[in-house]
């Protein structure tokens, strides 16, 4: 015991305003920023110079541009995401979605580029339809395991990932490589149709589009239709789903089709707007980390739509450190952890309200 | 006034608990003498577990004195009454499954120091369970365990903790018969040991079988404290339920010449996979309340969860209105006109959404709330604003959300989706549905439950209240063991009848 008795409590929030909750979140962006001043100082980096570098990327519009493309697959996943999770499904496998995702669009351009399939002004829409429906597949799949057998879906989404991601590289270095290609573990390039550059002149215009319209629909289905109202009392509590008349196979399929669906749909962006081919190894985690966007935006669509172009931005600022400052990728990562874990943190202080007295 | 004497382990005088709504203790006492196992009895929400839970420390009383071996104290903790060497058997265990029997029994003990002596420990554990005649080992994990074994394990804790006032918590509710045997044989043998045992039960055989004296808990007052040998069942159940029958309501509508719900044969199991209704055949006509009187775990549940498609029918046929809807899925019984008020209201409920939501868990289909796949929020919002008045429901806006509700409120709530917002209601099956309640709740939910009868609607009741039964039970069959022991008209009411007959106690025998 202290000399001076300092009482720490700990309740319980009833009821938790829109600002608090902003407040804490920002509070606490800004701790991090603070604590990876501090990481950054202990690697003997200048922390000011490499946290301006990190701020200046989303003032320069070139950079911002940018920061909006790599943003975009993320900001699907973790649209997709924000469903499951209120549905009680944790989906941790948008990253083998965004695999399946770029499969499916790829294959569409092989075909129309090797068989002559599909016409070139319906390119685009088959390769996003065909990428929404192979990522939704690949969900279904623990959904249905989950519905019917009650199989935790966790493990299931997990290590479908590396089934995906090893598919894929199959692929690249078997059958899909291109002959042209000097034998590197690449698609052909795809034509200008098949690529998002092609519309309105840069990528990240019609991936910011696509993102605003998928966060409305889910915004839409989430509170206005009656399978969004389903998903979300199946995520409070199933006893209730089931006393309610809810059919929870179908709910759940219905829920993890669109929530790996939008993530196969990033998978497109991926490959028809960051790169323009299929090639091993294309994400380097973005649903992973559309998990923390998901998270940090309170599972919120609007706010998933900014949290990702953030992230995407860290992503870039993550490869000016290496260049201008001869940082290790690391260092970016380990920013992105401590925001990660400032999150966490922040949730608890949303859910419970501490006051210290003396 | 207090006289020192080393018999007499716990004296708690003059106990009031006032929860929201609800007196649930109004100056209750209770005493506990050294080498008796002392019966608290009485019905559902009486009071019995709110009472010892404050002698355990969980709850504060809000006037009372509580004496522990002469010694006026404040429990402000259960580590405080272990410490008084007062111990607590809970309906649910509280032990760590993956973890062994003798880690869950030193789990927060304090004299344990920083290093584990397993030997000693275990030794002692094994002494212990070699003198009450149990199999249990200390390095078994608790998972492997079945209920009867997992309660020893809890006894075991407290005894290790030096416990001489033991609380056990409706223990036999989990157990199998046999297991329930072994138990009593171990509370005798505590209670020769001078240690003093608490048994909160509802269950008059048990009881009489077990006990050295027994206190009569009715709505949070102790009416009676008596020695077993010196009473009967019968008093007992007239202490119990009181002297009180409430005023008769006759039924007004005349029956439908067809009964609206009919089961044939009716098979279903449990959760463990017993047989827990065994081929119950009843009819359920349009305009009347058939009561179901049964000490519960006698098949109620399960028979209830059988009726709103729930929980799986093994074997034999329900009707409703001569359809045939066995093992159809809860939407087609919903959309049959049955309404369900579950006995945990809670585990139904939603609670992270808001209290509007919940009103519509069960209608949001219809048209009038949703069309194609739009919910129309407007007509929601207008409904549940009407709902939220003529329920009474106390909440500060329709957003709130309904885990933030009293319970009291939530039974209102949950009662304004079955009842009101589904106006084709052709079937209500209602479990306990005052269980807990203060009075002015419970008198309103008795009259909606009258009214929806004079609606028309056919309503199950399923109480182990006598006298609410008796008040509005048109008709009452008594469930014991998975069947029924007999039924009785209105006129033939008698709650000494029916309370022999809740032990299965046939009729002829009962009124013999």
């Amino acid at each position: 015991m202290l000399g001076t008795a300092v009482k720490i409590r700990v309740e319980r929030r009833l009821e938790l305003p829109r600002r608090t909750s902003a407040a804490i979140s920002g509070l606490l962006i800004l701790l991090s920023f603070v604590v990876a001043s501090a990481v950054f100082e202990l690697l003997g980096v200048n922390s000011v110079r490499t946290l301006s570098t990190i701020v200046s990327v989303f003032l320069s519009p070139t950079s911002l541009l940018q920061a909006v493309i790599r943003g975009m697959p993320i900001g699907l996943a973790a649209l997709g995401l924000s469903l499951a999770f209120r549905m009680n499904f944790w989906n941790i496998g948008a990253e083998g979605q965004l695999y399946m995702g770029m499969f499916a669009a790829t294959g569409v351009v092989l075909l129309h580029a090797y068989y002559g399939a599909i016409p070139e002004q319906l390119l685009f829409t088959t390769m996003i339809l065909a990428s929404f429906v192979s990522g939704g597949l690949y969900c279904t799949l623990p959904g249905y395991l989950k519905a019917k057998l009650g199989v935790n879906e966790i493990l299931p989404t997990l290590m479908l990932n590396y089934v995906a991601i090893l598919f894929v590289d199959f692929l690249v270095y078997g059958p899909w490589r291109d002959p042209k290609g000097f034998s590197f573990p690449l698609s052909i390039t795809f034509p200008d149709y098949a690529r998002m550059d092609g519309f309105l002149g840069n990528a990240s215009y019609l991936g910011l589009t696509m993102a605003l319209v998928v966060a409305a629909i889910v915004y839409v289905l989430m509170n206005w239709t009656t399978i969004g109202f389903e998903m979300r009392v199946v995520g409070q509590n199933v006893d209730a789903a089931k006393y309610g008349g809810i059919n929870l196979l179908r709910t759940t399929l219905i829920g993890s089709f669109l929530a790996g669906g939008l993530a196969g749909v990033g998978g497109l962006i991926i490959v028809s707007g960051l790169i323009g081919r299929l090639r091993p190894r294309a994400s380097p985690g973005y649903g992973y980390t559309a998990i923390i966007v998901a998270f940090l935006a309170g599972l919120n669509p609007w706010l998933i739509v900014p949290a990702s172009i953030f992230f995407g931005g860290l992503l870039v600022a993550g490869e000016a450190i290496q260049a201008a400052l001869n940082l290790p990728v690391a260092a970016v990562q380990v920013f992105q952890a401590i925001i990660f874990i400032m999150i966490i943190v922040a949730e608890f202080f949303k859910r419970y309200r501490v006051t210290i007295r003396r | 006034m207090w006289v020192e004497s080393p018999q007499t382990l716990v004296e708690m005088r003059g106990i009031v608990k006032r929860f929201p709504g609800v007196l649930a203790n109004d100056s209750a006492s209770f005493t506990l003498l050294r080498g008796e196992v002392h019966a608290l009895l009485g019905e559902n929400g009486a009071g019995k577990t709110t009472l010892m839970n404050i002698l355990y420390g969980l709850y504060r009383p809000d006037a009372g004195q509580i004496y522990v071996k002469g010694r006026l104290v404040q429990i402000r903790s259960p580590r405080d009454a272990i410490s008084l060497g007062i111990g607590m058997v809970h309906q649910q265990f509280r032990l760590i499954p993956t973890h062994t029997v003798a880690e869950n029994i030193i789990v927060g003990s304090r004299e344990i120091g920083f290093t584990l002596r397993y030997d000693a420990i275990n030794e002692e554990l094994s002494k212990l369970i070699k003198f009450y005649g149990w199999s249990i080992r200390p390095d078994s994990r608790v998972w492997q365990l079945s209920a009867g074994e997992k309660q020893q394990v809890e006894l075991l804790k407290a005894l290790y903790r030096k416990a001489d006032i033991l609380i056990l918590d409706e223990p036999t509710s989990v157990l199998t018969p046999q297991e329930t045997t072994v138990l009593f044989q171990t509370l005798r043998r505590m209670a020769s040991q001078g240690l003093g045992v608490v048994l909160i039960s509802h269950k008059l055989d048990e009881v009489m079988g077990v006990s050295d004296r027994v206190t009569v808990m009715r709505r949070g007052r102790t009416v009676a404290t008596k020695p077993t040998k010196e009473t009967n069942p019968e008093e007992l159940a007239y202490l119990m339920i009181g002297r009180q029958i409430g005023v008769v309501e006759p039924r007004k509508t005349t029956l439908s010449p067809h009964p609206i719900l009919e089961t044939h044969g009716l098979k279903v199991l449990d959760d463990k996979g017993l047989l827990a209704v065994k081929g119950l055949s009843i009819k359920l006509h349009g305009g009347e309340i058939l009561g179901v009187a049964g000490v519960s775990g006698n098949g109620q549940q399960e028979l209830m969860e059988a009726l709103v498609g729930l929980r799986r029918v093994e074997e034999g046929k329900i009707l409703i209105g001569g359809i045939d809807v066995t093992n159809k899925p809860p939407s087609a019984f919903i959309d049959a006109g049955v309404a369900y008020i579950p006995p945990e209201t809670l585990k139904y409920t939603a609670s992270g959404m808001t209290v509007a939501e919940n009103l519509i868990l069960k209608s949001y289909r219809r048209s009038k709330f949703s069309h194609r796949f739009l919910i129309n929020w407007r007509n929601v919002y207008e409904e549940a604003e009407r709902l939220v008045k003529t329920f009474n429901i106390v909440a500060p806006s329709l957003k709130t959300r309904a885990g933030n509700l009293s319970g009291g409120n939530i039974q209102r709530l949950v009662l304004a989706r079955e009842l009101a917002l589904q106006d084709d209601i052709k079937i209500v099956i209602a479990a306990y549905p005052t269980k807990g309640l203060d009075v002015a709740s419970t008198e309103f939910i008795q009259r909606k439950l009258a009214e929806t009868r004079d609606r028309g609607a056919g309503v199950l009741l399923v109480s182990e209240d006598l006298e609410e039964l008796a008040m509005l039970s048109d008709r009452l069959i008594v469930m014991y063991k998975g069947g029924i022991v007999g039924e009785l008209s209105r006129a033939e009411f008698d709650l000494e009848t029916v309370g022999l007959m809740m032990t299965g106690v046939k009729r002829a025998e009962a009124t013999a």
